[in-house]
């Protein structure tokens, strides 16, 4: 036929950027932390577990700790008293890490609008996906998670070298 | 029990701090303080009651009064007589949903609480079979403990302490409630004091030790010291909190919100990654305003 056919060489070698590698391999295998604070952390486990298996996303690995893990899923309300110890976790997790606000609360305070919360946990930290809903069904923090796959997956070293050694201060 | 450690009392203290929200820049968060100090007691309802019957009663006078002079003038001008006033009589429903009005003690447990505190008792009544005594604020430990060791009584567990502010309150500023069950009598008590602002009432840890983490509720969200408390300190809000925040004058959106901002934004560079990455993936992300 008209087709050329590939070489020996093409049949063996798959070429690719290194970046793109390892956003896939970032992508590919996001550890979440075990991080539940209110009604969104049941939402959270139900996606974890076997009827939606966030397992199928490379995510199903709930860290107990923030060194071992590379997303933080703050999944719930965010009070003044918690607010510090998210930010001590977030420093403590390994670049590259990323955040998802998980609910109408960690996004905006949701209902309390009140003395005790945090108006959006982007007060704190920053966040990368946001995902509405009192409390968002598993589909939807899948579907916030994919779009947090495309992220990484878009994401460029050199941009992230930039922001962090280049543009500080 | 430790040493007793009597803390010390703030004077007129107002929080005020760094983090005060600007109410005046939105009216709809102002404040709106009661006007009245709805404490549930059977002296105040049968006032109410005496202060009601007077008022219908002299709306009746005015009536009949204003009937003869009505009277007096359709003779004078020969018309016919008008028609006599009839009094109303307030309908009774049985089936009345309304609050349950506060009625003389007849149970066992509270007359004899209030046989054997005498005049340290100052209010016993009953609320939909709820039974409630109101005992001088110094006298509250003393209650407590008879209430825990008295045989005919036996109310073993402080199932709840809690407290009420009452700003327009006329010589109390605050309402303690302790309620006490007696799992061997399946009976419920509530015992009340009322306290005015810096009144130090005395802990009830040294009669019910549950009642170590109440009170610390009860001093972190109004403010209320106890003398000889174990461990004084707040417990639900942060330690650097300022204000109580059940207080009637706290407002809901105010003192709390405060400008928090432990995050460095890296001159705004993460936010704007953000966007453009959004932008990439077809994303509508609006920068989200500060409140």
């Amino acid at each position: 036929m008209g087709v050329a056919q590939p070489s020996t060489l093409e049949q063996v070698l798959i070429t690719t950027k290194v970046e793109k590698v390892i956003n896939w391999a970032r992508a590919s295998s996001v550890w979440p932390m075990t991080f539940g604070l209110a009604c969104c952390a049941i939402e959270m486990m139900a996606a974890g577990a076997s009827k939606f298996d966030f397992d199928r996303f490379g995510a199903g690995i709930f860290r107990a700790t923030p060194r071992q893990s590379d997303l933080m899923i703050v999944a719930g309300t965010v009070t003044y008293k918690m607010a510090p110890v998210i930010k001590k976790l977030y420093d403590q997790m390994p670049e590259p890490k990323w955040v998802i606000a998980m609910g109408s609360c960690a996004t905006a305070g949701g209902p309390f609008d009140s003395y005790h919360t945090i108006q959006g946990v982007d007060k704190i930290v920053p966040v990368d996906v946001y995902i509405p809903g009192c409390p968002p069904r598993p589909e939807s923090l899948i579907y916030g998670f994919m779009k947090l796959q495309d992220k990484i997956m878009t994401s460029s070293l050199a941009d992230r070298y930039k922001d962090i050694f280049e543009e500080v201060g | 029990m430790s040493e007793p450690n009597t803390p010390e009392v703030p004077q007129g203290e107002v929080p005020v701090g760094p983090y005060v929200y600007d109410l005046a820049a939105s009216p709809q968060r102002q404040i709106v303080l009661p006007k009245t100090a709805p404490v549930p007691s059977l002296a105040t309802y049968k006032a109410e009651v005496i202060a009601q019957a007077a008022a219908d009663e002299a709306k009746w006078q005015k009536q009949l009064a204003d009937f003869e002079i009505a009277k007096a003038k359709a003779e004078a001008e020969g018309k016919d007589a008008p028609k006599a006033p009839v009094r109303a009589v307030p309908r009774k429903d049985d089936n009345d949903l309304k609050t349950p009005w506060p009625v003389e003690a007849t149970d066992p447990d509270l007359l004899k609480l209030q046989a054997l505190l005498g005049d340290r008792v100052e209010e016993v009544f009953q609320q939909a079979g709820e039974l409630v005594c109101q005992v001088k604020k110094e006298a509250i430990l003393d209650a407590l403990r008879l209430c825990r060791d008295e045989v005919d009584l036996r109310y073993e567990m402080l199932a709840d302490a809690s407290a009420t502010h009452y700003p327009v309150g006329k010589d109390f500023a605050f309402s303690v409630v302790y309620h006490l069950t007696s799992i061997s009598r399946r009976k419920r008590l509530r015992l009340r004091i009322l306290i005015p602002e810096g009144f130090v009432p005395a802990s009830a840890c040294e009669v019910y030790p549950s009642a170590n983490w109440m009170e610390r509720e009860i001093y972190d969200m109004l403010g209320i010291r106890f003398a000889n408390h174990p461990d004084m300190t707040r417990i639900l809000c942060p330690e650097d909190w300022e204000g109580y925040p059940l207080r009637k004058e706290y407002p809901t959106v105010g003192w709390g919100q405060r400008d928090i901002d432990f995050r460095e934004d890296r001159g705004g560079v993460l936010n704007r990654i953000a966007m453009t990455t959004a932008g990439q993936l077809g994303i509508n992300l609006k920068q989200p305003k500060a409140d």
